[in-house]
Protein backbone atom coordinates (compact mmCIF):
# COMPACT_ATOMS: atom_id res chain seq x y z
CA UNK A 1 0.00 0.00 0.00
CA UNK A 2 2.68 2.50 0.93
CA UNK A 3 4.60 1.72 -2.72
CA UNK A 4 1.26 2.67 -4.46
CA UNK A 5 1.23 6.03 -2.43
CA UNK A 6 4.98 7.01 -2.98
CA UNK A 7 4.35 5.72 -6.86
CA UNK A 8 1.39 8.11 -6.54
CA UNK A 9 3.21 10.52 -4.68
CA UNK A 10 6.34 10.66 -7.27
CA UNK A 11 4.31 10.32 -10.42
CA UNK A 12 2.56 13.48 -9.18
CA UNK A 13 5.65 14.93 -8.76
CA UNK A 14 7.20 14.17 -12.39
CA UNK A 15 3.72 15.80 -13.85
CA UNK A 16 3.99 18.88 -11.57
CA UNK A 17 7.82 19.37 -12.19
CA UNK A 18 7.27 18.30 -16.35
CA UNK A 19 4.14 21.00 -16.33
CA UNK A 20 6.07 23.53 -14.37
CA UNK A 21 9.15 23.75 -17.11
CA UNK A 22 6.46 24.12 -19.81
CA UNK A 23 4.61 27.06 -18.40
CA UNK A 24 8.09 28.25 -17.01
CA UNK A 25 8.85 28.10 -20.83
CA UNK A 26 5.87 29.78 -21.90
CA UNK A 27 6.41 32.28 -19.71
CA UNK A 28 9.74 33.10 -20.54
CA UNK A 29 8.40 33.20 -24.29
CA UNK A 30 6.17 36.04 -23.15
CA UNK A 31 8.67 37.81 -21.07
CA UNK A 32 11.77 37.75 -23.94
CA UNK A 33 8.74 38.99 -26.34
CA UNK A 34 7.65 41.79 -23.45
CA UNK A 35 11.20 42.86 -22.86
CA UNK A 36 12.01 43.47 -26.60
CA UNK A 37 9.09 45.50 -26.77
CA UNK A 38 10.51 47.73 -24.15
CA UNK A 39 13.83 47.97 -25.84
CA UNK A 40 11.93 49.03 -28.69
CA UNK A 41 10.29 52.26 -26.63
CA UNK A 42 13.41 52.72 -24.93
CA UNK A 43 15.28 52.80 -28.46
CA UNK A 44 12.57 55.34 -29.52
CA UNK A 45 13.12 57.24 -26.73
CA UNK A 46 16.91 57.45 -27.08
CA UNK A 47 16.26 58.43 -30.79
CA UNK A 48 14.09 61.13 -29.21
CA UNK A 49 16.78 62.49 -26.72
CA UNK A 50 19.57 62.18 -29.64
CA UNK A 51 17.44 63.79 -32.18
CA UNK A 52 15.27 66.66 -31.03
CA UNK A 53 17.08 67.05 -27.44
CA UNK A 54 20.48 66.99 -28.91
CA UNK A 55 21.24 64.87 -26.25
CA UNK A 56 25.08 63.16 -25.94
CA UNK A 57 24.79 59.59 -25.33
CA UNK A 58 25.17 59.64 -21.51
CA UNK A 59 22.49 62.04 -20.74
CA UNK A 60 20.01 60.08 -23.42
CA UNK A 61 20.90 56.54 -21.60
CA UNK A 62 20.54 58.21 -18.61
CA UNK A 63 17.33 59.70 -19.19
CA UNK A 64 15.33 57.26 -20.69
CA UNK A 65 17.13 54.71 -17.92
CA UNK A 66 15.27 56.64 -15.62
CA UNK A 67 12.09 56.67 -17.40
CA UNK A 68 11.81 52.69 -17.76
CA UNK A 69 12.69 49.55 -15.14
CA UNK A 70 13.83 46.32 -15.35
CA UNK A 71 17.34 44.77 -16.40
CA UNK A 72 17.69 47.16 -19.69
CA UNK A 73 16.92 50.45 -17.61
CA UNK A 74 19.79 49.17 -15.70
CA UNK A 75 21.95 48.36 -18.51
CA UNK A 76 20.93 52.31 -19.84
CA UNK A 77 21.81 53.43 -16.32
CA UNK A 78 25.25 51.26 -15.70
CA UNK A 79 26.19 52.44 -19.27
CA UNK A 80 25.36 56.31 -18.80
CA UNK A 81 27.52 56.20 -15.94
CA UNK A 82 30.43 54.15 -17.37
CA UNK A 83 30.75 57.21 -19.62
CA UNK A 84 30.46 59.77 -16.94
CA UNK A 85 33.53 58.24 -15.05
CA UNK A 86 35.59 58.80 -18.46
CA UNK A 87 37.73 56.04 -17.04
CA UNK A 88 39.78 56.45 -20.88
CA UNK A 89 37.46 53.33 -22.83
CA UNK A 90 35.61 53.85 -26.04
CA UNK A 91 32.12 53.50 -26.37
CA UNK A 92 31.95 50.22 -27.86
CA UNK A 93 33.38 48.62 -25.24
CA UNK A 94 31.51 50.80 -22.63
CA UNK A 95 28.53 48.88 -24.02
CA UNK A 96 29.49 45.93 -24.89
CA UNK A 97 30.55 45.09 -21.52
CA UNK A 98 27.40 46.29 -19.94
CA UNK A 99 25.20 43.94 -22.32
CA UNK A 100 27.93 41.02 -20.96
CA UNK A 101 27.20 41.73 -17.41
CA UNK A 102 23.50 41.74 -18.19
CA UNK A 103 24.37 38.16 -19.90
CA UNK A 104 26.13 36.85 -16.79
CA UNK A 105 23.00 38.09 -14.74
CA UNK A 106 20.69 35.63 -16.49
CA UNK A 107 17.82 35.83 -14.01
CA UNK A 108 16.97 39.45 -14.64
CA UNK A 109 16.03 39.12 -18.30
CA UNK A 110 14.45 36.61 -20.47
CA UNK A 111 16.60 37.81 -23.57
CA UNK A 112 18.22 35.47 -25.81
CA UNK A 113 21.65 35.57 -26.27
CA UNK A 114 21.15 36.08 -30.36
CA UNK A 115 18.99 39.30 -28.46
CA UNK A 116 21.89 40.38 -26.65
CA UNK A 117 24.31 39.90 -29.53
CA UNK A 118 22.09 42.18 -31.86
CA UNK A 119 22.09 44.86 -28.22
CA UNK A 120 25.86 44.49 -28.10
CA UNK A 121 26.42 45.40 -31.69
CA UNK A 122 24.08 48.03 -31.61
CA UNK A 123 27.07 50.14 -29.87
CA UNK A 124 29.77 49.49 -32.61
CA UNK A 125 28.12 52.11 -34.57
CA UNK A 126 26.59 55.02 -32.03
CA UNK A 127 28.29 57.79 -31.42
CA UNK A 128 30.15 57.84 -34.48
CA UNK A 129 29.39 60.57 -37.14
CA UNK A 130 27.20 63.04 -36.95
CA UNK A 131 23.50 63.26 -35.80
CA UNK A 132 21.81 61.41 -39.56
CA UNK A 133 24.37 58.30 -38.52
CA UNK A 134 23.21 58.09 -34.88
CA UNK A 135 19.51 58.23 -36.51
CA UNK A 136 20.20 55.24 -39.16
CA UNK A 137 22.01 53.39 -36.84
CA UNK A 138 19.07 53.14 -34.13
CA UNK A 139 16.36 52.90 -36.81
CA UNK A 140 18.34 49.83 -38.56
CA UNK A 141 18.48 48.29 -34.76
CA UNK A 142 14.63 49.00 -34.68
CA UNK A 143 13.99 47.72 -37.98
CA UNK A 144 15.78 44.31 -36.75
CA UNK A 145 13.74 44.59 -33.48
CA UNK A 146 10.41 45.34 -34.89
CA UNK A 147 10.96 41.36 -37.11
CA UNK A 148 12.10 39.90 -34.32
CA UNK A 149 9.23 41.24 -32.37
CA UNK A 150 7.01 40.12 -35.32
CA UNK A 151 8.18 36.49 -35.40
CA UNK A 152 7.79 36.00 -31.32
CA UNK A 153 3.91 37.62 -31.85
CA UNK A 154 3.14 35.18 -34.98
CA UNK A 155 4.06 32.19 -32.98
CA UNK A 156 2.92 33.58 -29.49
CA UNK A 157 0.21 31.17 -29.47
CA UNK A 158 1.11 28.08 -30.79
CA UNK A 159 4.67 27.90 -28.70
CA UNK A 160 3.02 29.00 -25.51
CA UNK A 161 0.58 26.22 -25.82
CA UNK A 162 3.13 23.74 -27.40
CA UNK A 163 5.44 24.24 -24.15
CA UNK A 164 2.57 23.90 -21.86
CA UNK A 165 1.22 20.66 -23.71
CA UNK A 166 4.49 19.30 -24.03
CA UNK A 167 5.09 19.81 -19.98
CA UNK A 168 2.10 18.33 -19.19
CA UNK A 169 2.00 15.55 -21.87
CA UNK A 170 5.83 14.66 -21.15
CA UNK A 171 5.34 14.27 -17.28
CA UNK A 172 2.19 12.11 -17.82
CA UNK A 173 4.24 10.29 -20.82
CA UNK A 174 7.53 9.42 -18.08
CA UNK A 175 4.94 8.52 -15.27
CA UNK A 176 3.60 5.88 -17.37
CA UNK A 177 6.50 4.75 -19.00
CA UNK A 178 7.68 4.62 -15.51
CA UNK A 179 5.44 3.31 -13.67
CA UNK B 1 39.55 63.57 -6.35
CA UNK B 2 41.10 67.31 -7.01
CA UNK B 3 40.22 69.27 -9.74
CA UNK B 4 43.21 68.83 -11.77
CA UNK B 5 42.37 65.04 -11.78
CA UNK B 6 38.42 65.66 -12.45
CA UNK B 7 40.33 67.90 -15.52
CA UNK B 8 42.68 65.70 -16.71
CA UNK B 9 40.09 62.88 -17.65
CA UNK B 10 39.18 64.78 -20.91
CA UNK B 11 42.80 63.50 -22.47
CA UNK B 12 43.49 60.38 -24.42
CA UNK B 13 44.97 57.46 -21.88
CA UNK B 14 48.71 58.56 -22.53
CA UNK B 15 48.43 61.85 -22.10
CA UNK B 16 45.95 61.46 -19.14
CA UNK B 17 49.48 59.46 -17.75
CA UNK B 18 51.68 62.55 -17.96
CA UNK B 19 49.40 65.04 -16.63
CA UNK B 20 48.13 62.83 -14.16
CA UNK B 21 52.49 62.70 -12.95
CA UNK B 22 52.47 66.71 -13.66
CA UNK B 23 53.08 68.55 -10.30
CA UNK B 24 51.33 71.72 -11.02
CA UNK B 25 48.86 74.93 -9.17
CA UNK B 26 45.78 73.55 -11.02
CA UNK B 27 44.85 77.53 -11.03
CA UNK B 28 47.50 78.29 -12.53
CA UNK B 29 47.21 76.44 -15.63
CA UNK B 30 46.10 78.22 -18.09
CA UNK B 31 46.14 76.24 -21.59
CA UNK B 32 47.28 73.04 -22.78
CA UNK B 33 47.78 72.85 -26.85
CA UNK B 34 48.07 69.57 -28.42
CA UNK B 35 48.66 69.65 -32.03
CA UNK B 36 49.36 66.38 -33.99
CA UNK B 37 53.75 65.49 -34.52
CA UNK B 38 54.16 68.04 -32.59
CA UNK B 39 55.12 68.90 -28.85
CA UNK B 40 52.61 68.89 -25.87
CA UNK B 41 52.61 72.14 -24.12
CA UNK B 42 51.57 73.42 -21.36
CA UNK B 43 50.79 77.41 -20.69
CA UNK B 44 51.22 77.59 -17.28
CA UNK B 45 51.78 80.72 -15.17
CA UNK B 46 52.42 82.85 -18.46
CA UNK B 47 54.61 80.85 -19.43
CA UNK B 48 54.70 78.34 -21.92
CA UNK B 49 56.47 75.08 -21.52
CA UNK B 50 57.18 71.57 -22.78
CA UNK B 51 55.79 68.61 -21.31
CA UNK B 52 58.25 65.23 -21.25
CA UNK B 53 56.92 61.81 -21.02
CA UNK B 54 57.54 62.01 -17.38
CA UNK B 55 55.14 64.69 -17.01
CA UNK B 56 57.82 67.28 -16.03
CA UNK B 57 57.95 70.34 -17.18
CA UNK B 58 60.58 71.92 -19.60
CA UNK B 59 61.80 74.28 -21.69
CA UNK B 60 64.06 71.74 -24.16
CA UNK B 61 61.82 71.03 -27.50
CA UNK B 62 63.89 67.97 -27.75
CA UNK B 63 62.77 66.20 -24.17
CA UNK B 64 58.65 66.96 -24.63
CA UNK B 65 56.39 64.20 -25.59
CA UNK B 66 55.27 64.29 -29.22
CA UNK B 67 51.38 63.83 -29.53
CA UNK B 68 50.20 61.61 -31.87
CA UNK B 69 46.51 61.83 -34.15
CA UNK B 70 45.27 58.69 -32.43
CA UNK B 71 46.03 60.93 -29.07
CA UNK B 72 44.32 63.75 -30.65
CA UNK B 73 41.26 61.34 -31.56
CA UNK B 74 40.77 59.73 -28.69
CA UNK B 75 40.82 63.13 -26.73
CA UNK B 76 37.96 64.26 -29.20
CA UNK B 77 36.15 60.90 -28.30
CA UNK B 78 36.13 62.35 -24.75
CA UNK B 79 35.59 65.57 -24.94
CA UNK B 80 32.49 64.87 -26.64
CA UNK B 81 31.37 61.97 -24.42
CA UNK B 82 31.34 59.82 -27.14
CA UNK B 83 29.06 62.15 -28.35
CA UNK B 84 30.49 64.14 -31.26
CA UNK B 85 27.43 64.63 -33.28
CA UNK B 86 26.00 66.38 -30.44
CA UNK B 87 28.67 69.13 -30.58
CA UNK B 88 28.42 69.92 -34.72
CA UNK B 89 27.08 73.31 -34.05
CA UNK B 90 30.20 73.53 -31.44
CA UNK B 91 32.32 71.95 -34.06
CA UNK B 92 31.38 74.26 -36.76
CA UNK B 93 32.16 77.43 -34.71
CA UNK B 94 35.24 75.83 -34.38
CA UNK B 95 34.68 75.39 -30.25
CA UNK B 96 33.11 73.47 -27.41
CA UNK B 97 32.68 74.43 -24.29
CA UNK B 98 32.79 71.26 -21.63
CA UNK B 99 31.93 70.41 -18.15
CA UNK B 100 33.74 73.39 -15.76
CA UNK B 101 33.48 76.10 -18.60
CA UNK B 102 36.54 74.92 -20.24
CA UNK B 103 36.86 75.88 -23.85
CA UNK B 104 38.30 73.50 -26.36
CA UNK B 105 39.32 75.24 -29.65
CA UNK B 106 39.57 72.95 -32.58
CA UNK B 107 41.27 73.33 -36.18
CA UNK B 108 41.23 70.93 -38.60
CA UNK B 109 40.02 70.59 -42.30
CA UNK B 110 36.60 72.09 -42.93
CA UNK B 111 34.28 70.80 -45.52
CA UNK B 112 31.77 73.20 -46.83
CA UNK B 113 28.53 73.48 -48.38
CA UNK B 114 26.14 76.27 -49.82
CA UNK B 115 25.36 77.73 -46.35
CA UNK B 116 29.08 77.95 -45.22
CA UNK B 117 31.02 75.99 -42.57
CA UNK B 118 29.75 72.29 -42.50
CA UNK B 119 31.54 70.51 -39.82
CA UNK B 120 35.64 70.22 -39.56
CA UNK B 121 37.31 66.76 -40.37
CA UNK B 122 40.43 65.79 -39.55
CA UNK B 123 40.61 67.84 -36.11
CA UNK B 124 44.42 67.57 -35.31
CA UNK B 125 45.32 70.69 -33.17
CA UNK B 126 43.38 71.44 -30.09
CA UNK B 127 43.56 74.10 -27.97
CA UNK B 128 42.56 73.99 -24.17
CA UNK B 129 41.75 76.34 -22.69
CA UNK B 130 40.95 76.36 -18.42
CA UNK B 131 38.19 78.64 -17.17
CA UNK B 132 38.99 79.64 -13.89
CA UNK B 133 36.65 81.26 -11.34
CA UNK B 134 38.42 84.42 -9.53
CA UNK B 135 35.86 85.61 -6.99
CA UNK B 136 36.70 89.14 -5.94
CA UNK B 137 38.49 89.55 -9.15
CA UNK B 138 36.05 92.54 -9.72
CA UNK B 139 36.19 94.30 -6.19
CA UNK B 140 38.40 97.33 -7.96
CA UNK B 141 36.09 97.53 -10.83
CA UNK B 142 32.58 97.65 -9.47
CA UNK B 143 32.27 100.75 -7.74
CA UNK B 144 33.24 102.27 -10.67
CA UNK B 145 30.68 101.34 -12.58
CA UNK B 146 27.79 102.85 -10.73
CA UNK B 147 26.41 106.60 -11.09
CA UNK B 148 23.53 108.68 -9.00
CA UNK B 149 21.43 106.76 -11.16
CA UNK B 150 22.94 103.07 -10.22
CA UNK B 151 24.44 100.60 -12.54
CA UNK B 152 25.29 101.79 -16.27
CA UNK B 153 25.55 100.15 -19.14
CA UNK B 154 28.67 98.45 -19.29
CA UNK B 155 31.19 97.26 -21.89
CA UNK B 156 34.30 95.21 -21.52
CA UNK B 157 36.84 95.96 -24.02
CA UNK B 158 39.84 92.57 -24.13
CA UNK B 159 42.22 91.46 -26.18
CA UNK B 160 41.57 87.64 -25.72
CA UNK B 161 43.47 85.87 -22.86
CA UNK B 162 42.75 88.68 -20.92
CA UNK B 163 40.21 87.64 -18.46
CA UNK B 164 37.12 89.21 -19.83
CA UNK B 165 34.88 86.50 -19.18
CA UNK B 166 36.83 85.82 -15.50
CA UNK B 167 35.91 89.56 -14.90
CA UNK B 168 32.14 89.39 -16.65
CA UNK B 169 31.49 86.52 -14.27
CA UNK B 170 32.19 87.99 -10.93
CA UNK B 171 30.77 91.40 -11.60
CA UNK B 172 27.82 89.73 -12.70
CA UNK B 173 27.59 87.62 -8.80
CA UNK B 174 28.67 90.88 -7.41
CA UNK B 175 25.62 92.79 -8.71
CA UNK B 176 23.05 89.38 -8.30
CA UNK B 177 24.57 89.15 -4.82
CA UNK B 178 24.53 93.45 -4.01
CA UNK B 179 26.61 94.32 -1.02
CA UNK B 180 26.02 96.39 2.04
CA UNK B 181 29.67 97.84 1.78
CA UNK B 182 30.81 98.21 -1.48
CA UNK B 183 34.33 99.99 -1.97
CA UNK B 184 34.12 100.77 1.62
CA UNK B 185 37.22 103.16 2.91
CA UNK B 186 36.81 104.92 -0.68
CA UNK B 187 35.23 107.97 -1.99
CA UNK B 188 33.09 105.46 -3.84
CA UNK B 189 31.59 103.67 -0.32
CA UNK B 190 27.91 102.90 -1.20
CA UNK B 191 25.52 100.08 -0.47
CA UNK B 192 24.42 98.05 -3.50
CA UNK B 193 21.32 96.27 -3.50
CA UNK B 194 21.35 92.71 -5.56
CA UNK B 195 19.95 93.46 -8.79
CA UNK B 196 17.89 90.44 -10.86
CA UNK B 197 20.56 89.50 -13.68
CA UNK B 198 19.62 87.60 -16.62
CA UNK B 199 22.72 85.70 -18.18
CA UNK B 200 22.81 84.96 -22.17
CA UNK B 201 25.68 82.20 -22.03
CA UNK B 202 26.05 81.14 -25.53
CA UNK B 203 29.28 79.12 -25.60
CA UNK B 204 28.81 78.08 -21.55
CA UNK B 205 31.58 79.56 -20.24
CA UNK B 206 29.80 82.33 -17.85
CA UNK B 207 28.06 79.82 -15.70
CA UNK B 208 29.65 76.74 -16.87
CA UNK B 209 26.25 74.91 -16.63
CA UNK B 210 25.93 71.17 -16.67
CA UNK B 211 22.77 69.73 -17.02
CA UNK B 212 21.83 73.23 -16.63
CA UNK B 213 23.37 73.61 -13.01
CA UNK B 214 25.85 76.83 -12.99
CA UNK B 215 29.28 75.45 -12.10
CA UNK B 216 30.18 78.78 -11.19
CA UNK B 217 28.73 80.95 -8.75
CA UNK B 218 26.88 83.55 -10.79
CA UNK B 219 24.92 85.28 -7.56
CA UNK B 220 21.66 84.52 -6.04
CA UNK B 221 19.91 86.47 -7.82
CA UNK B 222 20.89 85.34 -11.69
CA UNK B 223 19.11 83.62 -14.26
CA UNK B 224 21.15 81.57 -16.81
CA UNK B 225 19.54 81.14 -20.20
CA UNK B 226 22.32 78.49 -21.42
CA UNK B 227 24.16 77.81 -25.67
CA UNK B 228 21.32 80.26 -26.51
CA UNK B 229 22.48 82.68 -29.40
CA UNK B 230 22.86 86.03 -27.51
CA UNK B 231 20.69 87.98 -30.00
CA UNK B 232 17.54 85.63 -29.33
CA UNK B 233 18.84 84.99 -26.22
CA UNK B 234 18.62 88.52 -24.68
CA UNK B 235 15.11 89.30 -25.90
CA UNK B 236 13.75 85.67 -24.61
CA UNK B 237 15.06 86.92 -20.87
CA UNK B 238 13.56 90.55 -21.52
CA UNK B 239 10.19 88.92 -22.08
CA UNK B 240 10.10 85.80 -19.75
CA UNK B 241 12.66 86.93 -16.79
CA UNK B 242 12.69 90.74 -16.69
CA UNK B 243 16.49 91.17 -15.45
CA UNK B 244 16.99 94.66 -14.31
CA UNK B 245 20.26 93.14 -15.69
CA UNK B 246 21.08 91.56 -18.58
CA UNK B 247 24.88 89.78 -19.09
CA UNK B 248 26.47 88.92 -22.45
CA UNK B 249 29.43 87.71 -23.50
CA UNK B 250 31.51 88.59 -26.64
CA UNK B 251 29.19 90.80 -28.33
CA UNK B 252 30.10 91.45 -32.01
CA UNK B 253 27.46 90.86 -34.91
CA UNK B 254 25.18 93.43 -36.34
CA UNK B 255 22.02 91.29 -34.20
CA UNK B 256 23.62 91.73 -31.06
CA UNK B 257 23.75 94.95 -30.85
CA UNK B 258 19.94 95.61 -32.43
CA UNK B 259 18.94 92.90 -29.28
CA UNK B 260 21.34 95.06 -26.95
CA UNK B 261 19.67 98.39 -28.26
CA UNK B 262 16.19 97.26 -27.65
CA UNK B 263 17.29 95.68 -24.09
CA UNK B 264 18.41 99.25 -23.24
CA UNK B 265 14.96 100.58 -24.48
CA UNK B 266 13.28 98.24 -22.35
CA UNK B 267 15.29 99.84 -19.14
CA UNK B 268 17.05 97.11 -18.72
CA UNK B 269 20.89 97.61 -17.86
CA UNK B 270 23.46 95.98 -20.03
CA UNK B 271 26.35 94.37 -19.09
CA UNK B 272 28.72 93.25 -22.32
CA UNK B 273 32.31 92.24 -23.27
CA UNK B 274 34.15 92.15 -26.57
CA UNK B 275 37.18 91.80 -28.30
CA UNK B 276 39.68 94.67 -28.91
CA UNK B 277 42.73 96.98 -27.18
CA UNK B 278 40.99 99.91 -26.69
CA UNK B 279 38.35 102.43 -27.18
CA UNK B 280 40.22 103.14 -30.41
CA UNK B 281 39.83 100.27 -31.68
CA UNK B 282 36.61 99.20 -31.19
CA UNK B 283 35.86 102.83 -32.89
CA UNK B 284 37.55 101.79 -35.96
CA UNK B 285 35.51 98.34 -36.27
CA UNK B 286 32.46 98.90 -38.58
CA UNK B 287 29.84 97.06 -36.98
CA UNK B 288 30.50 98.52 -32.94
CA UNK B 289 31.42 101.96 -33.92
CA UNK B 290 28.02 103.06 -33.38
CA UNK B 291 27.85 101.97 -29.82
CA UNK B 292 30.39 104.68 -29.00
CA UNK B 293 29.63 107.71 -31.32
CA UNK B 294 25.67 107.02 -29.87
CA UNK B 295 27.09 106.63 -26.26
CA UNK B 296 25.18 103.74 -25.27
CA UNK B 297 27.39 102.87 -22.64
CA UNK B 298 27.80 104.31 -19.69
CA UNK B 299 31.05 102.83 -18.30
CA UNK B 300 33.88 101.44 -20.74
CA UNK B 301 36.23 98.66 -18.99
CA UNK B 302 39.93 98.37 -21.09
CA UNK B 303 41.95 95.09 -19.90
CA UNK B 304 45.39 94.53 -20.62
CA UNK B 305 47.84 91.56 -19.75
CA UNK B 306 51.12 94.02 -20.80
CA UNK B 307 51.92 93.35 -16.77
CA UNK B 308 49.53 90.89 -15.96
CA UNK B 309 46.59 88.78 -17.09
CA UNK B 310 43.33 90.87 -16.42
CA UNK B 311 44.85 94.05 -15.31
CA UNK B 312 42.81 96.89 -15.79
CA UNK B 313 44.30 99.26 -18.24
CA UNK B 314 41.46 102.04 -17.37
CA UNK B 315 37.80 102.65 -16.90
CA UNK B 316 35.99 105.65 -18.91
CA UNK B 317 32.47 107.16 -18.79
CA UNK B 318 30.47 107.67 -22.30
CA UNK B 319 32.44 110.23 -23.54
CA UNK B 320 35.56 108.61 -22.89
CA UNK B 321 36.91 110.56 -20.22
CA UNK B 322 38.98 108.20 -18.16
CA UNK B 323 37.95 107.54 -14.26
CA UNK B 324 40.34 104.95 -13.78
CA UNK B 325 43.25 105.25 -12.77
CA UNK B 326 42.82 108.82 -12.82
CA UNK B 327 44.91 109.96 -15.50
CA UNK B 328 43.69 112.42 -18.01
CA UNK B 329 40.85 111.24 -20.82
CA UNK B 330 41.90 109.46 -23.64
Amino acid sequence: MMQIWMRLAGAACMVAGSSGLGFWLSGQYRERLRELEQLRQMIFLLKGQILYANATLEEGLEAVGRRTRGALAGLFLQAADRIAQQEGEPFCQIWKEAVGQLEQAGAGHALSRSDLAALAALGEHLGFLDRDMQERTLLLYLEQLDLQIQALREHRQERCRLYSSLGIMGGLFLTILLI
Amino acid sequence: MDKWDIFIRIFSKDIRTILKETAVDYDRVQEIRLRVQAPLLLIYGDQEFYLTSEGTLTTRRELAFQVTGQAIRETLEYIGSHSLYAFEEEIRQGFLTIQGGHRIGLAGKTILDERGIRTMKFISFLNVRLAHELRGCADGVIPYLYDQAGLCHTLLISPPRCGKTTLLRDLVRQISDGSEKAGAGTSRSVSRPGMTVGVVDERSEIGACYQGVPQNDLGIRTDILDCCPKALGMMMLIRSMSPQVVAVDEIGSREDLDAMEQVMNCGSRVLATVHGSSLEDIRRKPVLKTMLAERWFGRYVVLENKRSVGQVEGIYDSGGRRLFPGEAGV
